[in-house]
């Protein structure tokens, strides 16, 4: 803008492109505040992870191919502006594969049967102590519990956003819930709690 | 399936689909198995009451987790910050960052 003119008059492609972005990327807003929180734990932090992600996908909105799920595509720039907002990355953590931590689970759930534990999951005191439970999961496990089982994402919507392959995201994912259940084990018999009916 | 692993599942009392449902269950319960392998499996937990049990247990940490899944919106102070800063960049479109009212 100038001082003797109106505003500069934005071209078509501009006005088109807005239109795209407004259309495409700001109804996920919530969702990227909400997994942006998740991974930060942090309401400043995912202040600025939010703020930035929005900003890159403007700026590379030329990149976004129209028609394609945008929710994953901002949730990957979500995880990328993430991770490089710390300052150095966790080490990946290669796991074979995830089929024995799906066994060990069983291990889990027979500690959990001896205990009346049975129906642990359905007690809404416990909510909390899952939330924090999976606060406290420790990437890249927590990304993939997230993104799966909280945000209801595909593996293959996950492994996009995360970078990996599938079968990554599946060994990542049941490692995490194996923890998870563990913990809540551990959390129930600390709190304390009576069991159905202990074996 | 070795001959020692199907002793040790003989040895606990288990069944070898006992053992492909404690190998695959998530994979099922994830829509990650081929239809043959999800019938074996259905079939199977169908007539085992144990892996009913287990199932209707990981069907409950599944549903406790989504649970999780708290209905946030962004703070409006935040949407003021980002129209803001895509004002600045020029995107014609900051203003509807803001919630309607």
């Amino acid at each position: 803008m100038t001082a003797d003119a109106g505003p500069v008059a934005r071209s078509a492609s501009d006005v088109a492109r807005d239109a795209a972005f407004e259309r495409d990327a700001l109804p996920w807003l919530d969702d990227v505040y909400r997994f942006a929180l998740s991974l930060t734990r942090e309401e400043s932090d995912a202040d600025d992870v939010v703020q930035e992600t929005f900003l890159r996908a403007y700026r590379s909105w030329h990149t976004f191919i129209p028609g394609t799920d945008c929710r994953r595509w901002l949730f990957t720039i979500c995880r990328n502006v993430f991770l490089r907002s710390r300052e150095r990355q966790r080490p990946t953590v290669d796991l074979e594969d995830g089929e024995q931590d799906a066994v060990a689970a069983s291990s889990v759930y027979e500690a959990a049967r001896e205990r009346g534990y049975d129906d642990i999951f359905a007690r809404l005191d416990l909510a909390p102590a899952l939330r924090e439970a999976l606060d406290e999961l420790a990437e890249p496990f927590r990304s993939a519990v997230i993104l799966v089982d909280v945000e209801d994402m595909s593996y293959e919507s996950a492994a996009e956003v995360m970078g990996v392959p599938i079968g990554t995201v599946r060994s990542r994912l049941f490692r995490g819930r194996r923890l998870l259940q563990e913990k809540l084990v551990t959390v129930a018999e600390d709190l304390g709690f009576q069991g159905a009916g202990a074996r | 399936m070795s001959a020692p692993a199907r002793s040790q599942l003989e040895e606990l009392g288990l069944s070898a689909t006992c053992a492909e449902v404690l190998h695959h269950l998530w994979d099922y319960l994830d829509d990650q198995i081929t239809p043959a392998g999800a019938e074996r499996l259905r079939a199977h937990i169908a007539a085992c009451k144990q892996c009913q049990q287990y199932e209707d247990y990981q069907e409950c940490f599944l549903r406790a987790v989504a649970g999780l899944r708290q209905e946030l919106g962004a703070p409006e102070s935040l949407r003021e910050r980002l129209a803001e800063r895509l004002k600045g960049q020029g995107c014609g479109c900051w203003n509807k960052v803001r919630r309607e009212p």
